[in-house]
């Protein structure tokens, strides 16, 4: 369980927290903004992994990609609510 | 008497709502250049004080701050990671913590349970300390092997090492392990800390649960088999093809 919540704090820190966020806020719609998300998630997994699918832990992937998405719609929101462009 | 409104004729509501509805009223008073710049001053200081209390629980007094600690503090300063004769020292952190950021933070969150046991009393005892001394040394078995001893790598590489310089029997199992592909908690379990019982046998367990549980083409150590690892603890030698 520990190691769960790790992985999500760590994912939440990092690219796919602060940058699916920002790359949410470019857009106004969250569909793209959750395929951002997603893409900045997948991208930090294969970083780490050396780029080869054969070494990426299925969990810490889907966890990525949750966090990517999430933190992406959040921006998407933050850029709904806080400008009218 | 008028009730106070917002600048659309909007009701203006209270507490926390009202902090809601200021924080996302467009601004008259402040530029967009101000704002930006304000966000990125703002978010320089974040950055920095997070990082910089970060560093704080990494160094050897926050760590041993706890009283569970002192046992391991007292066996660690017996050791060369703590007394050697380069001058060079390796602390808690330097072992214990991740230098990568994600491997970081997920060892943050996980030392939690630190506080936690610390709360509630789990080792404060030295008769429960000896209790839990093979769990506690077992959990961190686990973590280094699976990461190929990471943070042993961090200082230490075989490319960097002389044999020339190393006694006999270090250089040839050095390169043994060279050849079979092991990682450094492979033979270095009690390097800092005392050794707890039947550690052999532990360690054995969590080299066979880490391999049960492998995926193909998983990172370090984990390709070497677990013959390999008994072979090479009890001395005998172990063929590459066993890699």
């Amino acid at each position: 369980m520990l190691n769960f919540l790790g992985t999500i704090a760590g994912n939440a820190l990092g690219l796919p927290g602060i940058l699916g966020l920002a790359l949410g806020m470019l857009t106004r719609n969250p569909f793209i903004a959750g395929i951002l998300g997603a893409a900045v998630g997948l991208a930090e997994t294969l970083v780490f992994a050396g780029f080869s699918f054969a070494r990426v832990e299925t969990l810490e992937l889907v966890i990525a990609l949750c966090v990517g998405v999430l933190a992406s719609l959040i921006g998407c929101g933050i850029r709904v609510k806080g400008t009218t462009v | 008497m008028t009730e106070p409104t917002n600048n659309d004729g909007a009701k203006k509501r209270g507490g926390l709502l009202g902090l809601w509805d200021w924080f996302w009223r467009p601004s008259g008073v402040l530029s967009v250049g101000f704002t930006l710049i304000a966000g990125f001053l703002i978010g320089i200081l974040f950055w920095g004080g997070f990082h910089w209390s970060m560093e704080m629980t990494n160094t050897e007094e926050f760590c041993t701050g706890c009283h569970t600690m002192e046992t391991n503090l007292g066996e660690y300063r017996e050791t060369v990671h703590y007394n050697n004769h380069s001058g060079v020292r390796a602390i808690c952190s330097d072992c214990h913590v991740p230098k990568e950021w994600n491997h970081k933070v997920k060892a943050k969150i996980m030392a939690v349970k630190d506080i936690y046991h610390e709360l509630v009393g789990t080792i404060d005892t030295s008769e429960k300390y000896e209790d839990h001394r093979l769990g506690m040394a077992s959990q961190t078995w686990k973590k280094m092997k699976q990461s190929d001893s990471r943070e042993c790598r961090n200082c230490h590489n075989f490319d960097y090492m002389d044999f020339t310089m190393q006694e006999g029997r270090a250089a040839s199992e050095h390169q043994r392990a060279i050849d079979t592909g092991m990682t450094c908690i492979d033979c270095h379990q009690g390097i800092a800390h005392n050794l707890p019982p039947n550690y052999l046998e532990e360690y054995n367990r969590v080299v066979e649960e880490l391999e049960a549980n492998a995926t193909p083409g998983a990172q370090g150590g984990l390709n070497v088999s677990l013959a390999a690892v008994r072979a090479f603890i009890s001395g005998d030698p172990a063929p590459a093809s066993e890699r």
